[in-house]
């Protein structure tokens, strides 16, 4: 997986797994090792989506990727 | 604190449902100071915030006169150096208060319990900001502190005879929290001796001294077995003595310095008759019952910030609509003497008073209560001991302050029942929709029975239950009432699916735990797992219900309760400590956070690989080490087994099975009185707190994420077939033969639920959670955009409140974790 | 100073060695009078807070 941010790229278990707060979507809150940033990850697809910034949200229905885990049911 | 649009209305603010900016433009202008001038002491996301500091006053007297009464007996002793901080501890008076009293010298301070446990104290060290100036003279005064007090606190007494590997265990932090002493915890008030009864201190202390004088003549009499306990009684007599008496002097206290204030330094003459007025209720209560409203609330807040100065109380079990109502009645209704508006003032600042309350806590319990410093859940309605409905215009004025001062603490329980009024239930309504989190609504029918079936409480006293903390009832009656919360029997159940999934290994705190059940990967059936859950379950709730059962047993012996005592009828009576189990029935119970997870971790595993045979036990085992690394889709296969809360009979059934098999073990296990231990599953934030430590588990969680929110709710977003499906799954449950409480939240639409159509849609919603016989509901009324936005902008949102689990804090002070977890609720279109 | 030579001590009616000295404060959120006993022949420490008249 490469980092959206600096680039690092590692196996997916190589970005510290954070928190998912939302247990029915396949997306969770990595790490980066390299640069710390803390980024939003698919999980099936192994790939990450984007960065979270600490005053935006973390995740699923909260605020900042609203919508974000569309896999999960509302 | 952000400012409200200047030019919105309250009707324009309750369209857009912004109720905290209405409170400010309705409450009095009293009310509103003594609002804005609470220093919140509860931890932001486990921090301080800036300006509290620890009290170093209260630890400093209470040692130096400890250290000098050394061969007192434990009780004596106590009591003298508690009586010697109240009677040196600074004390104040807020401007405009009417109502007086905390436990720390100065408003911003937060007690530090000196003699609890030397692994808290330590903890002082490592909290940044909020040591007082000068910090480096204060942090030499509380090393000293605490060396004196290393080994000798009540834990570390506590922890040298205990079994040293049920020590490292429950040390361990795995299967449970909490510490076994009354030291920590909190206590049930005997409020029918204090209240119902009209005993003041001074009718106590007639009490004590005749006694005294009957056990005195006994000891010089003729000689026999039954004079011997008297010798070591008529010692804590005489320290029940001491503490009243001191107490009385505290009262004294405020009214000199209400005294002083008004005749040197005020010069408002309306305040300065409030001020002669306070002065004559302090010279009034405690020493005798109380007159009027203004004495019973503050003889109840005296009652309650001394049994906070000798122990670290972390709840607040009180039912003021009831214990109060006399006294409002006669001011408000028979003599006039206060209009509602002056009454409602009180009894918004009798909420304040409880508000400001705080005390140090280890970081463990700051996490688990993330924004608040305790559980002050009072309760308010239910039925008197006749079963007639004790509802009455002061329960309509607490639900009324709550809604103008919007404090996170405390928060009401509402016991319902089939005769409350519906003026009643819309001001309950209220308080929902306007986003309190709070009342709970019990039921109040299914509890009373619970009592009796569990404890054995009679009809009469089980009627006079009160919230012991979040969800526990208890009565307030000689018998009846709990001395110390068993803090320590919490217990963290998602360990009993992980430890029958992991041969009792912790994988998380590397060590072997529960007992050998076999290796998982090698279970051929369901059964097999079962069983193996079954002995993990039992093994759990042995370990830390030992636990608390040694440390109740030795209190009167390691810690003690002068104070307290001196206010129980039976401990009067009987010159035991308050703590001692003798002439209490028992009223425990066991704390089961994180319970869920294992019917549907269960449900999963049955349905996937025993069942679908999609996947093996072995393959399991393994996806569960790798905290579901490399396994995404077969995590999601196990989060879209059959899940609690949807009405499925697959899984609702195992959870009934469990509860079924904790329920027995419950009747097994025996308290210090003999009497049972059931479950109660609730959370409070313990669902955060123990993400990280809490493995992965077969209903799709990882290791770090947030565990569900409690009780018996569901896991938060699984509840996918609507609300009555989620009651109906819920009303499979026994609420009064399968536990003691079960806790459960429901996240409702404000938009839904707006206007008159809101409120029957609501009642209708209650009458079925009542005919499903289920004994708790409690409701989130807040938006997930509102939620949102306070996210973006905490400045502007920082009176939102939420109900968390069991207690409700504001939005801001609780975790990302907590709030994101708080979001992903589904909200239930009713 | 000692604190019987100070307007903001108040001696015990019963024992006027002994007193309570009262303190007004403003802190960020809260204006309030402390108060706490002292010995009258002692002498006030540099610490203690002077006395500010109320802002009506």
């Amino acid at each position: 997986m490469k980092c959206t941010e600096c680039g690092f790229e590692a196996p997916v278990a190589k970005f510290r797994y954070l928190y998912n707060a939302r247990i029915d979507a396949s997306i969770t809150l990595r790490q980066c090792p390299q640069c710390q940033a803390w980024l939003a990850v698919d999980e099936l697809a192994g790939s990450a989506q984007q960065k979270v910034g600490p005053g935006e949200a973390p995740w699923g229905k909260s605020a900042g990727i609203e919508g974000l885990a569309k896999d999960a049911a509302s | 604190m952000a400012e409200p649009v200047k030019d919105l209305n309250v009707d324009d603010l309750e369209k857009k449902q912004e109720w905290w900016w209405i409170a400010e433009k309705k409450r009095s202008k009293r009310l509103d100071y003594l609002r804005k001038a609470v220093w919140k002491k509860g931890a932001v996301g486990g921090n301080y915030a800036p300006g509290i500091k620890v009290d170093l006053e209260l630890p400093t007297l209470f040692t130096q006169m400890y250290n000098w009464w050394k061969f007192d007996p434990p009780m004596l002793r106590r009591a003298k150096a508690n009586a010697h901080v109240l009677d040196n501890i600074t004390i104040f008076i807020t401007d405009h208060a009417q109502l007086v009293g905390y436990m720390g010298s100065l408003p911003h301070t937060i007690l530090w319990r000196v003699d609890g446990a030397s692994i808290v104290n330590e903890e002082l060290y490592n909290e940044p900001g909020i040591i007082p100036e000068p910090v480096e003279e204060n942090l030499k005064k509380i090393a000293d502190l605490n060396s004196f007090w290393a080994g000798q606190t009540a834990v570390d007494k506590v922890a040298r005879l205990l079994d040293p590997e049920d020590a490292v265990k429950f040390l361990s932090g795995a299967i449970g929290w909490g510490a076994p002493t009354s030291a920590y915890g909190y206590s049930g008030k005997d409020y029918e001796f204090l209240f119902a009864k009209r005993n003041g201190f001074s009718d106590i202390l007639a009490m004590i001294e005749e006694r005294l004088e009957n056990a005195e003549d006994r000891t010089i009499g003729t000689p026999g077995p039954d004079i011997l306990p008297l010798y070591e009684r008529i010692q804590n007599w005489e320290a029940m003595k001491v503490i009243l008496e001191a107490a009385i002097r505290y009262a004294n206290r405020y009214a000199r310095l209400a005294r002083t204030i008004a005749e040197n330094y005020e010069t408002d003459p309306v305040r300065k008759e409030e001020l002669i007025r306070l002065a004559e209720t302090c010279e009034h209560v405690p020493a005798h019952a109380p007159r009027n409203l203004q004495e019973s609330f503050q003889y109840d807040h005296f009652v309650q910030m001394l049994a906070r100065l000798e122990a670290h109380e972390g709840a607040w079990p009180a039912r003021p609509d009831y214990y109060h109502w006399p006294y409002y009645n006669k001011d408000v209704n028979i003599d006039k003497r206060l209009t509602r508006g002056e009454a409602l003032d009180l009894v918004g600042e009798f909420l304040i008073r409880a508000y400001e309350v705080g005390g140090f806590g280890p970081r463990w319990a700051r996490e688990g209560l993330q924004g608040i410093t305790g559980t002050w859940v009072w309760t308010l309605g239910g039925v008197k001991k006749d079963g007639s409905d004790a509802c009455n215009d002061l329960t309509v004025a607490l639900l009324q302050a709550a809604r103008l001062v919007r404090v996170s603490n405390p928060t009401f329980g509402f016991r319902w029942h089939p005769k409350v009024s519906d003026a009643v239930m819309r001001e309950v309504f209220e308080c929902i929709r306007h986003g309190l989190g709070y009342p709970s609504i019990r039921n109040d029918p299914v509890l009373v029975k619970n009592a009796m079936h569990w404890h054995g409480h009679p009809l009469e006293e089980a009627r006079t239950w009160v919230h012991q903390a979040c969800m526990s009832p208890c009565p307030t009656t000689k018998s009846g009432v709990q001395p110390m919360r068993m803090a320590s029997a919490t217990a963290n159940c998602a360990k009993m699916i992980e430890y029958a999934l992991s041969n009792g290994y912790d994988h998380v705190v590397q060590m072997q735990m529960g007992p050998k059940t076999g290796d998982p990967a090698k279970f051929a059936t369901f059964e097999e797992l079962f069983t193996a859950w079954v002995a993990q379950m039992e093994w759990i709730m042995n370990t830390l219900v030992r636990t608390v059962n040694l440390g109740r047993y030795k209190d009167p012996e390691f810690y003690g309760r002068p104070f307290l005592s001196a206010t129980y009828e039976r401990s009067v009576e009987s010159g035991l400590d308050a703590v001692s189990p003798v002439g209490e029935r028992g009223n425990c119970w066991v704390t089961f956070f994180t319970w869920v997870e294992n019917a549907d971790s269960l449900a999963a595993v049955k349905k996937l690989v025993f069942d679908d045979k999609k996947y093996t036990m072995a393959e399991l085992v393994s996806a569960m080490r790798k905290n579901w690394d490399g396994n995404e889709q077969m995590r999601l296969d196990f989060v879209n087994a059959p899940k609690w809360g949807n009405d499925d009979d697959y899984v609702d059934d195992i959870m009934i099975r469990c509860l079924r098999e904790v329920a027995r073990h419950s009747k097994e296990i025996k308290c210090p009185c003999g009497n049972n231990w059931p479950a109660l599953p609730e959370n409070v934030s313990g669902n955060i707190h123990y993400s990280s430590i809490v493995g992965s588990l077969p209903n799709g969680r990882r290791l770090g994420d947030a565990l569900y929110d409690g009780g018996i709710s569901p896991g938060p977003g699984l509840d996918k077939k609507g609300p009555t499906a989620v009651l109906k799954s819920c009303g499979k449950i026994d609420h009064v033969g399968d536990g003691r409480a079960f806790l459960l939240n429901q996240r409702l639409s404000p938009t839904q639920l707006a206007g008159e159509k809101g409120y029957q849609l609501w009642k209708a919603y209650i009458r079925t959670w009542a005919d499903l016989g289920l004994d708790h509901v409690q409701f989130n009324m807040v938006s997930d955009e509102t939620l949102r936005a306070a996210q973006k902008d905490p400045e502007k949102y920082q009176e939102v409140i939420v109900r968390v689990a069991g207690y409700s804090a504001h939005f801001v002070d609780i975790s990302r974790k907590t709030q994101d977890n708080i979001i992903q609720r589904t909200i239930q279109g009713i | 100073m000692k604190y019987k030579e100070s307007k903001n001590f108040f001696p015990n009616p019963d024992n006027p060695q002994r007193g309570d000295y009262v303190e007004r404060v403003v802190d960020p959120r809260q204006a309030y009078y402390k108060s706490r006993p002292v010995n009258a022949d002692d002498e006030i420490p540099e610490t203690a807070a002077e006395f500010v008249k109320p802002q009506k």
